[in-house]
């Protein structure tokens, strides 16, 4: 099914004008919204790929719970329209577009020059069921150890952001 | 002599050229913008193109490894997201702007 132009060209040009739209949007708001869009895009994307748990992932973590954080966020600070949005300096500017033009240079030459490209395409999807039952088998008994330590280290992250916020005086403490 | 019907056969290196440009705009947004929170949205992007090309090799190759690597990341992602925007919050209290440009008075 991924391998139905039907369904990647359409959602592969909603993704990459929403990526646009995050970089080009004046407004922050209109940036969060556009990656709203995008994450929505890509979670169907991987539904498609036959990621079943991944793409009901990350329609709830990402499109759900961390771009809403975005939007709280951006709310609490009431930010109005910035009339200039990209940092200043022309040939900056100019610098930090051409590196990444070469980056993506590149990346293209070494892909499209790699022996093994294109991969062949496998035989059959497997249902969600089996994917799914796959991938926890692989969470839990074959990875677990990372696993164990990712859930450590959600625990320091949430103490630490805690902490940073509750800091007196913000973050320059001259008393 | 190319053909249309290969042209349009979505292949590996689609999805790849899809996780590429995610990549290089997320680069762009962190570089380009002013603003912190959007700079976090480049964040976003930048890993979302990164689970794209995992996907789609362990999509086209039948391992399941790239599915577990991208659970990992997508994790690892919200809790950046939260620690950038904890940074975010304590700028704001100090400045009331989310300049990147206050940055570099930021000291405990």
């Amino acid at each position: 099914m991924a391998n139905n132009p039907i369904v990647f060209f359409p959602l592969a040009f909603v993704i990459a004008v929403a990526a646009l739209g995050v970089l080009l949007a004046s407004n922050p708001i209109f940036s969060a919204l556009f990656l709203v869009l995008s994450m929505v895009c890509l979670g169907f994307m991987f539904l498609a790929m036959g990621a079943f748990f991944l793409g009901g992932v990350q329609l709830a973590v990402y499109a759900g719970a961390v771009t809403v954080l975005f939007v709280m966020v951006l709310m609490l600070f009431d930010l109005k329209d910035n009339a200039n949005p990209i940092a200043k300096g022309l040939l900056s500017r100019f610098l930090k577009v051409s590196s990444i033009g070469v980056f993506v240079g590149l990346i293209t030459g070494a892909v499209s020059l790699t022996k093994y490209y294109p991969v062949p395409v496998k035989a059959a999807d497997p249902s969600s069921m089996e994917s799914t039952r796959v991938l926890a088998v692989g969470l839990f008994r074959d990875y677990v150890f990372a696993f164990e330590i990712l859930g450590v280290l959600l625990l320091v992250i949430a103490i630490g952001v805690v902490s940073v916020s509750r800091i007196k005086g913000g973050t320059h403490d001259r008393a | 002599m190319i053909e249309l019907s290969s042209l349009l056969e979505v292949s590996l290196g689609h999805y790849i050229f899809l996780g590429l440009f995610l990549f290089a705009v997320g680069l762009l947004t962190i570089m380009l913008r002013k603003n912190m929170i959007v700079m976090l949205m480049g964040v976003e992007l930048l890993l979302n193109g990164v689970n794209t090309i995992f996907l789609a090799f362990s999509h086209f190759s039948s391992h399941t490894e790239g599915q577990i690597l991208v659970f990992f990341i997508l994790t690892v992602a919200a809790a950046e997201a939260g620690v950038g925007l904890a940074l975010a919050v304590s700028i704001y209290k100090e400045f009331k702007e989310v300049n990147i440009s206050f940055f570099e008075s930021l000291k405990g």
